[in-house]
């Protein structure tokens, strides 16, 4: 029987520094044992339990993509004992890695279709793994246009900033950064990102927006997106509800009758509107 | 069915505890538990229901599920998995479908939860069937009943001096292969009808619709009242033989410690409380609904089972007499309204 | 139905009809035997659902902290100690509280009853006359009331309510001293006693909270148990130590403010002795600050730390 509670052990090669605030940390790990990478079989979308030894684990979004092998990315805000623990560790540290877990972004569906990407905050860790999935040049052909939308209060707290001036310079993805505020020194777009939306107004047709955010900046979109056409069938978001187990047992995580751990956590906004709102 | 009387059975669960780890109802306290016996002579059968149910036998309060150790630059795991042979003796009929329903959660399509499921496969269940069910009792009204066998490998039916032996499974029979036990006479069996017919349950509790009901009731102003007075402990939770929420924490000494599970429990504030402060489930109203929801409609959505088996123990156990059966008479009561929020 | 009774109903129904209060908090009828719930009534016609027994054991200052609406509350002589500490303590506001006052002869302890029953399941109850008439299939036993009431109840120097609006019916008499043999028993032993003891004890904790949810005073935003930075005691019951350190860091937070109403060993599944700790508590803080709480709304609690509100600097770097 596999015992899905034992982590694969991984070796912290990277802490990095990601926003100014210093409360995003982005971290690189690699797996000691080379068969674990085989068996880790993720998409976009999908999350994992980081642990610490001795302190505990964690559930964070998988940030990097199956098409860069070698590693696995995570960006993690400190909030919690795991989380804070883990922005002071040094580079070289074994860490255990539990997963993938979760169902992944409706890969195969977004094929041939135009996707609409909108993202907030540090909620696009794994928004960073699907774009990045759709631009390998494996994939990028099966997809329509590219658009993405990203806000942060400020251009410090942006994540993946070296990212998103080589996605800038790509002609096959429309990037759209806005702030809240205007800064000296910003020349992109300013204002939330529920209004950034409704002046780019992407194309409902034969399109799919993934949102992932703050619950503000859902909550305001979203009357947006319905606005330009979107259906609640063309809504993706990814839910983060307190987990444990990951594996649907421990009985925290679950949305009426789903768990998001292990029927989500992506769902689209028709299911949502079926569920209660318990998250 | 087969016929043991009372001090052969005592000798033969001293017999089993040479090889098994044997559990069964012991006096603790005003109550029983189940325990690990050392000899025969510890086990009271004459009790009603344990405190704690059985549960705790395969899926216990804590447990270790790994122990790591630092060293040379790396980190060596050492799983915990329990693989000793256990017999659980005298569990209820209740406590027995229990595990029917723990299984669909522990062993699910996509994931296998080695620890209670290791035990499972391990554990024979010795049922006792209830020559009295308490008055809290309501097992009949989910499918069970006093002398129900679903889950079980051997059901006792206890007729003074003697138990009458049902043997249900192959495993049951094995357990019996030493013993050479008389087939049940025709007097004793008669005698086993009797204690069965004058097991007669005085609670019912009316299920019927109320799947329905729950379907179209999370928005209604009922859980505004229905919970006012739950404090928001654990004691029916932990108490419960079907609940199997859990924690999962760390303890370290060193350069090497334990991964542990607890149990937690959906009433606590903690159980669901977001790193960024959110509470998706922030008062007691959301807790009890979703203790009551989970039991009556989730879990029905999600393996066609109701995950209650009417034994009674929140009722005993909840500090503030916040009776299920009175919660499910009210839902049942109520007028639908339509579900919107 | 008796007449504390029909003044209660009486008393609920008049203040909801006159709208001077939104709630009363009380007791109804429970579902087992000798066994009265919390009750809350919102409408005049509902206050007919009130009652007054021998199981009113829970302690209804615990639902009335932070209310946004005015509230009446049947408050027996312990619960209206609680009221008294949680209104120094800010917790609840005076004014827009009602106390019903209930002079109290004491509420039933059901363990006593399944000690004495010896496994025989009690199915209903009758007390008259200081008598307790016990209820099974094929028994009736009759036992005298003195002998089924909690030790709490036995114990208690407050039965009549020391602080009230409205008192139903006459005062009850009160006790001459007050008995702390049980925790003089306690105190006799060797500190290698005491921990046996408590381990004892504590060995069969389950970590329910139900002590902690159950107690009035205990309403901490977030327990220490619960805390995990830093985490002061191990989550699991693993360890039987950490139950004890539990129990002995809730006793030490609740000195001076324990009002010893019994709810929390009340309240424990287990069947836990935790009126050792908190007693010995109570008896501490009486000896060293002549102080009990809950029996007057002027007198400072004794632990009430001197917070000065200008500069939150209490502490010096040394943490002095």
């Amino acid at each position: 029987m596999k015992n899905p509670y034992l982590p694969l052990p991984m070796r912290l090669v990277k802490n990095f520094v990601e926003t100014e605030d210093k409360l995003i940390h982005t971290f690189t790990l690699e797996f000691l044992n080379e068969e674990d990478e085989k068996l880790f079989q993720y998409l976009p979308g999908q999350f994992a339990e980081v642990s610490v030894f001795g302190v505990g684990e964690a559930p964070f979004g998988i940030a990097s993509s199956p098409t860069e092998p070698g590693h696995l990315k995570f960006s993690v805000a400190k909030v919690g004992v795991v989380t804070t623990t883990l922005h002071q560790l040094p580079e070289g540290t074994v860490l255990g890695v539990r997963g993938p877990l979760g169902n992944n972004y409706p890969i195969e569906e977004f094929k041939g279709k135009n996707l609409v990407v909108i993202g907030g905050g540090f909620a696009f860790t794994t928004l960073r793994s699907l774009i990045t999935y759709i631009l390998h040049p494996d994939h990028r052909g099966d997809y329509g246009e590219l658009t993405v939308i990203y806000g942060a209060r400020n251009p410090g707290l942006l994540l993946y900033k070296d990212e998103l001036a080589e996605w800038e310079k790509r002609p096959d993805i429309n990037l759209v950064c806005t702030i809240d505020r205007p800064v000296e020194g910003w020349n992109g777009r300013v204002g939330f990102v529920p209004t950034v939306t409704k002046e780019v107004a992407p194309s409902a047709e034969n399109a799919y927006a993934v949102i992932c955010g703050p619950p503000v900046m859902i909550k305001f979109t979203m009357p947006v997106l319905e606005e330009l056409g979107f259906a609640p069938e063309q809504i993706i978001m990814s839910l983060e509800n307190r987990m444990k187990c990951g594996i649907g047992m421990c009985g925290r995580c679950n949305v009426g009758n789903k768990y998001v751990c292990k029927d989500g956590p992506i769902f689209t906004r028709a299911q949502l509107n079926q569920l209660p709102n318990e998250y | 069915m087969l016929l043991v009387n009372k001090g052969q059975f005592t000798d033969w669960l001293n017999q089993l505890i040479q090889v098994y780890q044997v559990y069964a109802p012991v006096k603790e306290d005003d109550y029983f538990c189940f325990k690990k016996i050392n000899s025969g002579d510890q086990v009271t059968l004459n009790y009603t229901n344990s405190k704690v149910p059985p549960k705790e036998v395969l899926f216990p309060r804590s447990e270790k599920l790994f122990c790591y150790r630092y060293e040379n630059g790396g980190v060596q795991l050492t799983e915990q998995i329990d693989e000793s042979k256990k017999i659980i003796v005298g569990l209820r009929p209740c406590d027995a479908k229990s595990f029917l329903l723990l299984d669909g959660v522990f062993n699910s399509d996509k994931y296998h939860d080695p620890y209670y499921l290791t035990r499972r496969n391990n554990t024979v269940l010795v049922g006792l069937g209830c020559n009295q069910p308490a008055a809290t009792c309501f097992c009949t009204s989910l499918g069970g009943g006093p002398f129900a066998t679903e889950g079980l490998d051997l059901l006792l039916v206890d007729i003074g001096d003697r138990y009458v032996v049902e043997v249900l499974t192959d495993r049951g029979r094995e357990l019996l292969s030493g013993l050479e036990l008389p087939a049940a006479d025709q007097e004793a069996q008669e005698a086993a009808r009797r204690v069965k017919e004058g097991a007669a349950l005085s609670t019912q509790v009316n299920l019927e619709g109320l799947k329905s009901k729950l379907d179209v009731i999370f928005y209604d102003p009922i859980w505004d009242l229905i919970h006012e007075k739950c404090l928001g402990c654990a004691a029916c939770t932990y108490t419960c033989p079907t609940c199997h929420c859990f924690d999962i924490v760390d303890e370290a000494e060193g350069n090497e410690g334990c991964r542990i599970r607890n149990w937690d429990a959906c009433m606590f504030p903690l159980f669901t409380l977001h790193g960024s402060g959110h509470n998706p489930r922030p008062t007691g109203k959301e807790r009890f609904r979703q203790r009551v929801m989970h039991k009556f409609k989730y879990f029905v959505d999600n393996f066609n089972a109701i995950a209650c088996v009417g034994c009674g123990r929140c009722i005993i156990n909840c500090p503030v007499n916040l009776d299920i059966r009175e919660v499910l008479a009210e839902i049942q009561g109520s007028e639908v309204r339509s579900d919107k929020q | 139905m008796n007449e504390l009774t029909r003044a209660i109903q009486e008393t609920a129904q008049k203040l909801l009809q006159n709208k001077e209060v939104e709630l009363v908090v009380g007791f109804a009828e429970g579902s087992l035997p000798l066994r009265n719930t919390p009750c809350f009534v919102r409408q005049p016609e509902e206050a007919q659902r009130l009652v007054w027994g021998y199981g009113c054991e829970n302690n209804l200052a615990n639902y009335l902290r932070k209310r946004p609406e005015k509230v009446a509350v049947v408050a027996k002589g312990c619960d209206s100690r609680s009221i008294v500490e949680l209104i120094k303590e800010n917790q609840i506001d005076r004014d827009k509280l009602v106390v019903i006052g209930v002079p109290c002869r004491g509420t039933i302890d059901r363990k006593k009853v399944t000690r004495l029953l010896a496994g025989k399941e009690l199915l209903k109850a009758e007390v008259r006359d200081g008598q307790v008439v016990l209820i099974g299939k094929e028994f009736g036993e009759t036992v005298p009331l003195e002998q089924l009431l909690y030790d709490t109840c036995l114990n208690c120097q407050h039965p009549n309510p020391v602080l009230f609006d409205i008192m139903m019916g006459e005062p009850v008499p009160v006790k001459e001293t007050e008995c702390f043999a049980d925790v003089a028993n306690f105190e006799t032993k060797t500190p290698a006693e005491k921990r046996a003891y408590l381990m004892q004890e504590l060995s069969r904790c389950i970590r329910c909270y139900a002590c902690r949810q159950a107690c009035p005073m205990c309403f901490c935003e977030e327990c220490f148990v619960d805390c995990s930075m830093p985490q002061w005691l191990s989550k699991s019951s693993l360890n039987v130590q950490d139950n004890v350190f539990f129990q002995a860091v809730r006793a030490l937070h609740l000195a001076g403010r324990c009002v010893d109403c019994g709810a929390c060993d009340r309240a424990c599944p287990m069947g836990i002795d935790l009126r050792t700790l908190t007693r010995k508590m109570v008896k501490d803080v009486q000896e060293l600050f002549g102080y009990t709480a809950g029996v007057s709304l002027d007198l400072k609690p004794p632990l009430a730390a001197p917070i000065n509100t200008t500069s939150p600097a209490t502490f010096n770097q040394d943490g002095r």
